[in-house]
């Protein structure tokens, strides 16, 4: 299907009586091996799906394509990662800033308008990490060569030896490939250090892990550094890299007629499934700590549980006896199961419960649920 | 029979451990040939199904089929150019894969590579060991390192794939 919507978009750039603009035949002007596109979107998920449609639609055999990008405040997290272990859910979502996972892998990173995305598209062939780092490196070198800038055999990109200021992640698909890191100019680091943390204690999990480094902001070592200045020392570094005739491109990923089925393409990055049904199995271990008003009492309780696809698979809940029935927790435990492991899902199952309870064990019971809901992130 | 056969997998498998140095591709499938000789012991064979030898994609995987049922996993060429893989993202157990399907992915210090379906088929079982020891992909891509099980829904796709000899020669071809 997708070699065939491949010979489609051709026959539709050619033939379509459109009022197409320039970047209509973005794709197909041959004498163009390298092209620059700049994403209108601060969309993380209009933009995610950009890369996809671009990595699945348009042949890269014959030429290489660069992207620029960059959202609203997001986390986004590898291909493999777990969102609960990677970020703080709970925070997330007061301060509005969604959690998206991306198909390349790799670790978690904060993006907000002042961090630059830059996606690398090549050949399979033509992949080459090293190189797509140098047009970074030659380019911040070029406009502020007193920085000390270096690529490290990790491929992430350090100032002064020591602060990062790029990670890097690839995807490799059936032909093509694509490596894009990120580069901090001027990125609201507090956020950092808030967000990307663990949403509930105890997760044991195989997914891939972050590896935590200080960062810094282009902008902490080089005031001056505009934006736009930035941007266009990437853009002519590219340029003289990988060949470039035409100039760079503004286009809307949200643009179905000219990247069509991209819609789609976002939906599903946008998806619960993907963003959290796709994790790894993993376990929660941990204590609760309850706690009764009259007479002020305390007890430790017992909570493991396992996620798969993002649900609850098993869940055991070792309240003290004396504290609570046993028919009570180890209904609580069973009214978990099969539920997607998050707090108002727990807490529309258990009221449920609450509900059928009333008498003096009701506010012990009431407590535990807000525990637990409180223990799944 | 059938508790004979993997016995006598299983003790191929040993052979195939990192002590020793890696084998050539040709010596891997000589080794599958020991397997499924037709004229080899009776304890070797089973009454129903062939085993068939080493199938190959343009995608570097491989199928062994027996008793209906492939087993998939990727070359030699293939983990070489992976690197270290870190994490094994596999199908489920159930799901139902047309040929090509992107049914997972593989990721190592290089990229999140995608996988492929070779065939049409359900899922009937994935290598658990993989979520523990992503590395046996590296260390045994033929044996220990298998990725999944699946039915063969359309065995004309199974006749398609390449041979031993066709897919060194398009791996030679890869290299010009």
């Amino acid at each position: 299907m997708l070699s065939h919507l491949r010979g489609t978009f051709c026959v539709l750039s050619a033939g379509v009586q459109r009022a197409w603009s320039s970047s209509s035949c973005l794709f197909m002007d041959p004498s163009s091996p390298g092209l620059v596109l700049q994403s209108q979107s601060t969309d993380v998920f209009q933009n995610l799906a950009l890369e996809d449609w671009i990595d699945a639609h348009v042949d890269l055999q014959q030429r290489s394509i660069l992207l620029l990008w960059r959202n609203r405040p997001t986390v986004v997290i590898g291909r493999h990662q777990n969102p609960w272990a990677e970020c703080n859910l709970p925070a997330m979502r007061s301060a509005q800033v969604p959690v998206a996972r991306r198909r390349s892998g790799g670790g978690t990173v904060y993006h907000d308008l002042g961090n630059l995305n830059l996606t690398f598209f090549a050949s399979k062939k033509a992949y080459d990490r090293r190189r797509n780092l140098k047009v970074v490196t030659d380019a911040l070198r070029r406009v502020r060569p007193q920085l000390d800038i270096q690529a490290t055999d990790r491929l992430d990109i350090l100032l002064n030896g020591r602060y990062k200021i790029s990670g890097t992640a690839s995807r490799l698909s059936r032909k093509s490939s694509y490596h894009h890191c990120t580069l901090l100019h001027s990125a609201d680091r507090s956020a950092i250090a808030v967000l990307l943390r663990p949403s509930c204690p105890g997760i044991r999990s195989n997914a891939t892990p972050s590896i935590p480094s200080p960062v810094t902001n282009l902008t902490d070592h080089a005031p001056s550094l505009q934006w736009e200045e930035l941007l266009e020392a990437v853009v002519q570094q590219y340029s003289s890299e990988f060949g470039l005739t035409s100039s760079s491109q503004c286009v809307d990923p949200a643009d179905e007629a000219l990247f069509p089925g991209v819609g789609s393409m976002e939906a599903e990055l946008r998806g619960w499934q993907w963003t959290f049904g796709k994790t790894p199995k993993f376990s929660v271990e941990t204590q609760l700590e309850l706690r009764d008003e009259r007479p002020a009492a305390r007890c430790s309780a017992q909570l493991q549980l396992e996620v798969k696809n993002g649900r609850v698979e098993s869940c055991r809940v070792e309240v003290p006896a004396t504290w609570l029935p046993e028919r009570l927790s180890a209904s609580l435990a069973q009214a978990l199961l099969g539920e997607r492991f998050c707090p108002h899902r727990a807490a529309a199952a258990l009221s449920a419960l609450l509900r059928c309870e009333s008498g003096p064990l009701h506010s012990r019971l009431r407590n535990l649920c807000d525990v637990l809901v409180a223990a799944m992130g | 029979m059938k508790m004979a056969m993997r016995a006598a997998l299983r003790c191929l498998s040993v052979n195939f451990s990192p002590r020793l140095p890696q084998l050539s591709s040709a010596a891997q499938v000589s080794a599958t040939r020991l397997l499924c000789r037709s004229g080899a012991p009776r304890t070797l064979s089973t009454t129903s199904g062939q085993c068939t030898a080493l199938k190959f994609t343009e995608k570097h995987e491989w199928v062994l089929v027996e008793s209906g049922i492939g087993t998939v996993g990727i070359s030699n060429y293939a983990q070489e150019a992976l690197g270290d893989v870190v994490y094994c993202g596999l199908p489920e157990v159930g799901q139902k894969l047309e040929q090509l399907d992107e049914c997972g992915a593989l990721e190592s210090v290089k990229a999140a590579s995608e996988l492929y379906s070779p065939l049409t088929g359900e899922v009937t079982a994935i290598n658990t060991e993989l979520a523990e020891n992503p590395g046996l992909v590296n260390k045994s891509c033929y044996a220990d390192g298998w990725l999944i099980k699946m039915t063969i829904e359309r065995p004309e796709e199974l006749d398609r794939l390449m041979d031993q000899p066709a897919y060194d020669k398009f791996i030679k071809s890869l290299e010009e």
